[in-house]
């Protein structure tokens, strides 16, 4: 289920903690002052900003913008001046969109949407919906897409639900583990440290498992009967099947077995290193306590 | 039926115990999640979220963090308790979204070091970061006053984001130390020093994104240096860290210079309910990392370095033999070697062995061993993967329920 336009979106999960550090500040502020008559709910406003390249359009940051509540326009040359900076230190970002804060679009959406146009010919627009609901499974977060449909005779830009996967680098996806996890601080233990890693493991190989049962579920249903059929769910499912063992070539299994003898050469040595250093260690505590007293007369000659 | 009731009896005191296991996890290990703070703020109901009233009052107890207030701040200014104690300023808290920042702008510097401003404030001997920007500058290690270049950028983005309700000041700067860990460099040391005087409040954080991603967790470290002259009370040694050959000199002449900082991190109620959710999507790409693979020139580094450690220790052990104590770098304990310079006798050979940390063998021990550690998990989660995609045969009839699901193996 991919955007209808073909555009596939990949979103860093900094623009999503940024995002919410922009609205949870505000809020706090807003209630700090104590003023009683705040409008519900505030909206905040921002900008996207990423790399956009052919098809995929990755969005890697974003930063905060000022509206203007009278004509309900973002502020322009603000803009600008934000974007020149950003420019500066990520010179492969451009701006790709906008974001804001809320359950649903407005209608005052589309002329923020429009101004955008000029910058970025398609700009997206990300929707967050900071309503804490436990019980939903899923992030608040939407993206949309502007398109040009004739209705009524008359063409017009309406925005259209676009699907985005999270796309991540390894040193975000272990600082966002670390401050979303319980993940052990330094001066940890080997014990502990391996007892992080292995959970970490575990708890991803639990999604997998859980997922995978629904789907087995779902299967089961359409042989009995209970479910009808659906061709292309069933096609999925067959390929995905098909595609085990991931890779089974002989290659493969050299580099592998390669991998894996590295690792263990390398713990071979650093437990000879061990047993050198307990040796040393041994042979200095040795010598200093049994030799002391035979070569008392002689040692002033080092000294 | 008494079967499914001692089932859910079991999953109940799972869930007890799992969650007392988990808060005193997160006591151990400097999590603040912050939702437990105390209510019973009088703040206005606000939001849309008037369903859920009571957690809108909790949300704004324990997010008051957030919330910049500039009276006490420039109270707190003008009374510069820290001018009295050179060891004033204990704690760090750092929030998520800083934390983020920090670690994607030093990874994304790759091998060179990357600098930036973090903004925030202080509260009573505790440093609070709640957010950092990077700067347009390269390479501060040859450059003493790389900050200089970048006051204009600094002083103008400090300006923009007041008016987007970024109300904090600037309270310190952090830069990168990809590969070679998280301490204070000579020039560091100085330029820190310099700020002390002119802009205190300050603190320097240090990040290295290559520990970071090799061993798997962050490597950060947050420092504040003495004043000239000052000499600090005999302080128990911070956490070891392995330093590189050639960086060890500049590590160990000014490692007493400065003193590290606690940190703790913390994060808005709804980044936590965010950062919850997007487990559901992130699981993937936990189990489709490999740190083997993006490692590797890292690993080798350390290994050669490894090396050339072991052979200089080996040459110290060879010619001085049991004297080896005598030769010992200065890097710790300089006292010591004043001490058996004066002394020269026997006992002060005894004395010299006991006092002294670790031997360089030993330290050189404790750093294979971490590297092999790192390499070991490694290995652990490629072997995992490799039984759980790889050990199913093609099979023409319904999948087993061992059979697993479509991702290909790895590659970084």
């Amino acid at each position: 289920m991919s955007s209808s336009s073909g555009l596939t979106f990949k979103l860093h999960p900094l623009v999503i903690v940024n995002i919410s550090d922009h609205y949870t500040r505000l809020m706090a502020q807003a209630a700090a002052t104590g003023s009683a008559g705040i409008p519900p709910p505030l909206r905040v406003f921002g900008c996207v900003i990423g790399v956009q390249a052919g098809r995929n359009v990755e969005i890697f940051n974003s930063f905060e913008l000022k509206h203007d509540a009278a004509t309900d326009s973002l502020d322009r040359p603000f803009l600008e001046t934000k974007q020149e900076q950003y420019k500066k230190v990520f010179p492969k970002y451009d701006v790709l969109g906008w974001y804001s804060i809320g359950a649903d679009i407005r209608e005052s959406d589309m002329v923020i949407h429009k101004a955008l146009m000029d910058i970025n010919e398609s700009p997206v627009y990300l929707l967050l919906n900071p309503a804490i609901n436990p019980a939903r499974k899923e992030l608040p977060l939407s993206i949309y897409e502007s398109e040009l449909h004739v209705i009524d005779g008359v063409p017009s830009l309406i925005f259209v639900k676009a699907s985005y996967t999270i796309e991540t680098v390894e040193a975000e996806r272990i600082s966002v583990d670390h401050v979303a996890h319980i993940k052990p601080s330094d001066g940890s233990s080997a014990a502990t440290q391996l007892a992080a890693h292995l959970t970490g493991m575990h708890s991803a190989i639990k999604m997998l498992h859980s997922r995978i049962k629904v789907l087995h579920h779902l299967l089961a249903a359409i042989q009995k009967g209970d479910a009808p059929p659906e061709h292309a769910l069933l096609r999925q499912v067959s390929s995905l099947v098909r595609r085990l063992p991931a890779i089974d070539s002989p290659k493969f299994q050299d580099d592998f077995l390669m991998e894996y003898n590295d690792t263990l050469l390398m713990t071979y040595l650093a437990t000879i290193t061990k047993c050198s250093n307990t040796m040393n260690e041994f042979v200095e505590k040795f010598t200093t306590a049994y030799d002391k007293q035979s070569r008392r007369g002689g040692r002033t000659v080092f000294v | 039926m008494s079967k499914r009731k001692k089932k859910s009896e079991q999953r109940e005191a799972m869930d007890a115990s799992s969650s007392i296991a988990r808060q005193s996890w997160e006591l151990e290990n400097n999590i603040v999640p912050m939702e437990h703070a105390a209510s019973g703020s009088s703040s206005p109901s606000r939001l849309g979220t008037s369903s859920s009233a009571p957690a809108a009052a909790a949300v704004d107890s324990c997010d008051s963090i957030y919330a910049y207030d500039e009276a006490a701040q420039s109270a707190i200014q003008q009374q510069k308790p820290w001018t009295r104690d050179p060891h004033y300023f204990k704690n760090v808290k750092i929030s998520a979204l800083a934390l983020l920042k920090m670690v994607v702008h030093a990874r994304s510097g790759g091998t060179l070091e990357v600098m930036g401003i973090m903004q925030g404030k202080i509260e009573g001997d505790t440093f609070i970061v709640m957010d950092a920007f990077a700067l347009p500058v390269e390479g501060t290690e040859t450059r003493v006053n790389a900050q200089a270049d970048a006051y204009e950028y600094m002083v103008d983005y400090v300006q923009t984001n007041k008016q987007i309700g970024r109300l904090e000041n600037v309270v310190g700067w952090y830069h990168s130390h990809p590969g070679y860990g998280c301490w204070l460099s000579g020039i560091d040391v100085t330029t820190q020093v310099l700020n002390q005087q002119y802009q205190e409040p300050f603190l320097a954080v240090v990040i290295d994104p290559t520990r970071t991603v090799s061993a798997g967790k962050v490597e950060i470290g947050a420092f504040r240096t003495y004043p000239q002259g000052y000499k600090p009370p005999d302080e128990p040694a911070s956490e070891y860290q392995t330093i590189p050959l050639n960086k060890i000199e500049d590590f160990g002449v000014h490692c007493k210079q400065y003193y590290p900082l606690d940190i703790t991190y913390f994060k808005s109620s709804l980044d936590s309910h965010l950062l919850d959710l997007l487990w559901n999507k992130y699981w993937l790409n936990t189990l489709s990392s490999s740190p083997l693979l993006g490692s590797r020139d890292y690993v080798a580094g350390q290994i050669s370095d490894l090396a050339e450690k072991l052979e200089q220790t080996e040459t110290q052990l060879a010619h001085s033999g049991r004297m080896g104590g005598f030769f010992m770098p200065s890097q710790k304990k300089k006292e010591v070697s004043l001490f058996v310079e004066t002394k020269k006798r026997l006992e002060s050979t005894i004395y010299v062995c006991f006092y002294q940390e670790e031997s360089q063998l030993a330290k050189i021990t404790k750093d294979s061993s971490k590297i092999t550690v790192e390499q070991v998990h490694g290995l652990m989660s490629q072997v995992i993967k490799d039984i759980l995609f790889n050990s199913v045969t093609p099979v023409a009839t319904a999948p087993s329920f061992d059979s697993s699901g479509p991702e290909p193996m790895a590659e970084a």
